[in-house]
């Protein structure tokens, strides 16, 4: 009888820690601009970076987690634990990573650790309460990585919100990535110059209910 | 108007669904638009073209009209293919499915991560 009220008390005790600690995870394929986003708002709400970016691609190979990240918008608090996650590819080749000016063997290594970090990432969907989708909105939406990512969101029904980056760019084109994925909520940003980040932070509140 | 693959000279007739779909032989995706009267003609010029010249036809078309040949990687029932160090092709689709993790190093050559295996069946 005690251990059943005990299990019980445990019980509502996780459930209560499971509702304060909300996950919201980063994903999207190699050099979208997922850190660069993640340090948006780490900057924004607690003053402090939380990964290295680099136009090389698969810079963040390990997951990178900052808990307790409050956001607020208009007199409204949200907390939650972000996770920053590797970006996600079908095809990693060091070859891509000599072309921007790295050793032979240090490229090998880079992509080694790239598909670990491929793998960590989808592995760690299954902790995410919500996830932020990050595309480079001046590339072709309409790709492997993207609809796998997206498809198996809806399959877990963990909430969903596409950020088209890098609007700042000429190229960008926002309405490619709306119309390849109807049903989402886009929201164009400039991670790197702040464009739309205000709206952004208005929208996980609806994200994360 | 016949049409004739430029990767491997096959002629097409007009309205085939290989102008679709690629070539039924080599899957190239160029096509020659070809005048009957001229049909002998143009395949003695298509063959003096080495595979090279042809290959860089190609990869000029893809650049003017931008665009990126990506195909999806569908392997068998590895998640990981290595190819060779540092060149990995990865089945998303199998593991967002969570499936067991298995590597292949050549053709008759796995690695199962049997621990990762065991663990996603739990989750399961």
């Amino acid at each position: 009888m005690i251990k059943r009220f005990k299990d019980f008390l445990a019980g509502i005790f996780l459930a209560f820690k499971n509702k304060k600690h909300i996950k919201l995870g980063i994903y999207g394929p190699p050099n979208a601009g997922k850190t660069r986003l993640a340090n948006r708002i780490c900057q924004d709400w607690l003053g402090e970076e939380m990964g290295k970016v680099s136009p090389i691609p698969h810079e963040t190979r390990e997951i990178q987690q900052k808990e307790k990240v409050t956001v607020q918008s208009n007199g409204k608090k949200l907390s939650f634990n972000l996770i920053d996650t590797p970006g996600i590819a079908t095809r990693i080749d060091y070859e891509e990573f000599i072309k921007k000016g790295i050793d032979k063997k240090e490229a090998q290594t880079r992509a080694k650790e790239a598909t670990k970090g491929v793998i960590e990432a989808i592995k760690w969907l299954d902790n995410m309460d919500a996830v932020l989708v990050v595309l480079d909105s001046t590339k072709n939406p309409y790709d492997q990585v993207n609809i796998t990512i997206i498809g198996n969101l809806a399959a877990r029904n963990i909430p969903v919100m596409i950020l088209g980056n890098k609007v700042d760019l000429k190229k960008a084109n926002l309405k490619k990535i709306e119309s390849a994925f109807p049903q989402y909520k886009v929201l164009g940003i400039s991670a790197e110059y702040g464009d739309n980040v205000e709206q952004f932070y208005k929208e996980l509140f609806k994200l994360v209910k | 108007m016949p049409h004739q693959c430029v990767k491997c000279n096959k002629l097409i007739e007009d309205g085939s669904k290989s102008l679709l779909t690629g070539c039924d032989s080599c899957g190239g995706k160029f096509f020659f638009f070809i005048k009957k009267e001229h049909l002998e003609e143009a395949e003695e010029k298509l063959d003096e073209l080495s595979a090279r010249e042809k290959e860089n036809l190609e990869k000029d078309i893809f650049e003017m009209i931008g665009y990126e040949e990506d195909k999806p990687v569908i392997l068998d029932f590895e998640s990981i293919r290595a190819l060779s160090p540092g060149k990995f092709e990865v089945d998303i689709r199998h593991l967002f499915q969570r499936e067991p993790l298995i590597y292949k190093l050549a053709d008759g050559k796995y690695i199962i991560d049997l621990d990762s295996t065991f663990e996603l069946r739990k989750k399961k």
